[in-house]
């Protein structure tokens, strides 16, 4: 994960791409998740109870994804993503045990508000067969 | 990582919540040991984080994650959508104190939607994080 206490030298522009984030998800890592945030629900790591829903076994917080999300925001944008950053997300389809996980974005617009400059950016996870898994925007403060 | 909850409140369940119910507050510690847990799970990087502060996700994690406690009946639950906004950097040793309400819920036959709201703040009342989790919840 990279250090906010680094900040990136923000030159983006328009059409940039953001520097992708590759995860393998476990159930060990999902485990590990449930314990750190506190999320116990069983549909992540009770496979009994997560063969019985639709989803036929465990799958991964949709916040882990977002830590992936996030770790590469704050690659691209530092401490301007940790104050500052807002994001609106979907959560299209699971990420399961033993997928690999694609983090990608772009910088779609840049906007001055009131002499400040932000980037728009898309934002979107796939799974190892191209299925999207997140999908959404953010903003956040360039320089 | 110590938490405070509501005077052991009882976790309130779908049919017991209203649009604009304000769920008690809950206090928790960013520890050291907190974000190394955290770090290892979403990194696979064991040990003490790079920097003085918190990974704003993991502020984010914590909080929904003491908030679900709150709400029983999640078992299943699927999470939709979500909204964050980072409004200031959180140093490690932050005491976060988390709000939450209900924003929407709506039930359409065996469809349970509930939107809760997030507002975490500082030990100093600055808020650091807002946050919109939209749940559909198993029929």
């Amino acid at each position: 994960m990279s250090s906010l206490g680094k900040q990136p030298k923000t030159k983006l522009k328009a059409g940039d791409t953001l520097p992708s984030v590759v995860k393998h998800v476990s159930q060990e890592k999902i485990n590990l998740y449930a314990e750190a945030s506190g999320d116990f629900n069983p549909i992540h790591i009770d496979e009994a109870f997560a063969r019985q829903t639709p989803f036929g076994g465990t799958v991964a917080h949709g916040m882990l994804c977002l830590a992936y999300v996030s770790e590469m925001m704050t690659a691209a944008f530092g401490r301007s993503w940790a104050a500052g950053g807002r994001l609106s997300v979907r959560f299209k389809a699971p990420a399961r045990p033993g997928d690999t996980i694609t983090i990608e974005g772009k910088v779609v617009s840049t906007v001055d508000e009131e002499g400040v400059v932000y980037a728009n950016c898309s934002l979107g996870a796939r799974n190892q067969k191209g299925e999207t898994v997140v999908v959404g925007e953010a903003k956040v403060k360039l320089g | 990582m110590e938490e405070k909850s509501p005077g052991n409140m009882p976790a309130r369940g779908f049919d017991q919540l209203v649009k604009g119910y304000e769920f008690s507050p809950v206090s928790y510690e960013l520890s050291k040991s907190a974000i190394s847990k955290y770090l290892e799970a979403v990194a696979g990087q064991g040990g003490y984080p790079s920097s003085d502060f918190v990974p704003p996700m993991c502020v984010a994690a914590r909080s929904l994650g003491v908030l679900s406690g709150l709400i029983s009946l999640l078992a299943g639950a699927i999470h939709t959508s979500q909204e964050l906004e980072f409004l200031k950097l959180v140093p490690v040793g932050t005491t976060i104190e988390c709000h939450g309400r209900v924003v929407q819920k709506l039930q359409r036959g065996r469809l349970r939607l509930l939107v809760i709201g997030l507002s975490t703040f500082n030990q100093d009342k600055e808020q650091v994080l807002a946050g919109k989790t939209t749940l559909v919840l198993p029929g």
